[in-house]
């Protein structure tokens, strides 16, 4: 959705793509991958400022105010620096194929910083309840700090951000927020397993570390942790995000739609995902496990992942993706045929997957966790 | 606002931009309190803004705005709640390799 591919860009490469990199482009593939020049191009979104306004700490006011209290001393202050750790990157000899779904990583990741940047300074800036806005100051701060520390690394390889999406007409979505708890919990979860499970693996694998950023992950993935913590604790100071029925499925639909995606996505990534030592399916499998256990913080269920179906359905919804880019390529009529097909399929096995039944658990008096990965 | 119709304004308005190693954000604010509404659009006007490496710029300049009409306006409420995927860091891109 927001990373678009260096053949749509080709042509609409402007001087500010390309500033104070030039000198290390050399190759033509380099300098493809340069002209993504649309590279951040986040979502602008607007949501119920009035319900948000309306939002009542109180019953959850003690864990409020020691999460907060955390997230104010900013303990990661002086992680997001170089340092000696930071190794030289030949990314002159790294194979194609591998610097282009890394570089493809960084990208993406840069976005939804940035995404999630633009999001919480925009609910800061319009939000009056002072709990409301502090929290979000403090997560655009970090957010702001990662898309930053990422930027360098892409800086590293040539790649200059462009914010040219700054004058071009951007149309403002609209998020429940509600949607924003449910969706911003689980992408803040679900980003700690991720980094967290790559971490832990590299610490017993140095030699598949390509690239000295993995060594920043322990203590980046703590702030996405702390960003979760404090959507748990949102979401829990109205017991009917999580206890209605209507939103009870709407959970299992952020959940399933997630995870798909996920997987689906991961899957694209072979080549990065064999440099780093990593089996892509045990990986899913594993940052799955960790965002569920984590979940029941909050959600009164978890997805069964170990239902005989639930494996089945993701790859039925990864052949269906397949399917779709292929249309894409192809172009034309046919093309148009093969991506609806591809589309039709994809919501048949998203609709496998949303059928399974879910696993129930009691949820803990209090939310808070601690990263414990 | 029309049901049908679209209608347009302008606002001042000041674009930020932090491009340096501990910050990168970028943001646009309304100087005249200009509230947007889901499905409007935002133009800010002139040339293309951004930051050289390890600064941070801020521009004052003329946004249009253009007023979703009251079907776009309920579309969009419907909808928008879709692209909530954005935020992950997993986001789709239309690069497929497999």
């Amino acid at each position: 959705m927001n990373i678009q591919t260096p053949k749509d860009l080709n042509g609409h490469a402007s001087p500010t793509a390309l500033h104070g990199t030039n000198e290390a482009m050399t190759s033509e593939k380099a300098t493809d991958v340069a002209m993504q020049d649309t590279l951040l191009t986040p979502r602008f979104y607007t949501t119920d400022f009035n319900e948000l306004d309306a939002i009542n700490v109180e019953n959850v006011r003690h864990d409020w105010d020691t999460l907060i209290g955390q997230m104010e001393a900013d303990p990661n202050k002086g992680h997001f620096k170089k340092n000696a750790d930071w190794d030289t990157v030949d990314w002159d000899g790294m194979e194609p194929a591998l610097r282009a779904e890394f570089i493809d990583f960084l990208i993406s990741s840069c976005t939804a910083e940035f995404s999630g940047c633009v999001l919480y300074k925009e609910m800061k800036r319009r939000g009056s309840n002072p709990d409301i806005t502090q929290l979000f100051q403090l997560m655009a701060r970090d957010e702001a700090r990662h898309a930053g520390f990422i930027n360098d690394a892409l800086r590293e390889a040539g790649i200059a951000v462009n914010l040219g999406f700054l004058t071009q007409q951007k149309k403002y979505t609209y998020f429940r927020p509600k949607f924003i708890y449910y969706a911003t919990y689980l992408s803040e979860k679900i980003g700690y397993a991720r980094y967290i499970t790559i971490f832990r693996h590299l610490e017993k694998h140095p030699e598949h570390r390509f690239h000295p950023i993995f060594k920043w992950f322990e203590e980046w993935c703590n702030d996405e942790f702390s960003h979760g913590e404090a959507f748990a604790l949102l979401m829990k100071t109205d017991p009917k995000l999580t206890e209605s029925r209507q939103n009870r499925l709407w959970i299992k639909f952020f959940l399933t739609a997630v995870y798909g995606t996920m997987w689906v996505r991961d899957h694209q990534r072979p080549v990065f995902h064999e440099a780093l030592g990593v089996d892509v399916t045990w990986y899913g499998m594993e940052v799955f496990r960790k965002t569920s256990e984590i979940s029941k913080q909050i959600y009164p269920f978890t997805l069964d992942i170990d239902h005989p179906r639930f494996r089945k359905g993701l790859d039925k919804l990864q052949d269906a993706n397949v399917q779709i880019a292929a249309g894409k390529r192809q172009r034309g009529v046919a093309g148009k045929i093969k991506q609806f097909i591809g589309t039709a399929r994809a919501a048949a096995a998203f609709a496998v997957l949303y059928s399974i039944p879910v696993v129930h658990h009691e949820r803990p008096a209090s939310t808070m966790m601690e990263p414990a990965y | 606002m029309g049901l049908f119709t679209r209608s347009k304004e302008t606002a001042p308005c000041t674009v930020s931009i932090s491009h340096r190693f501990e910050e990168l954000s970028a943001h646009v604010r309304f100087d005249n309190g200009a509230v947007i509404h889901p499905g409007d659009s935002v133009l800010v006007q002139g040339a293309e803004i951004m930051a050289p490496f390890g600064e941070i710029v801020e521009e004052s300049r003329t946004a249009v705005i253009t007023r979703a009409s009251g079907l776009e306006r309920a579309w969009t409420r419907l909808t928008g709640d879709l692209e909530f995927i954005e935020l992950c860091e997993f986001s789709f891109s239309e690069e497929v390799t497999v």
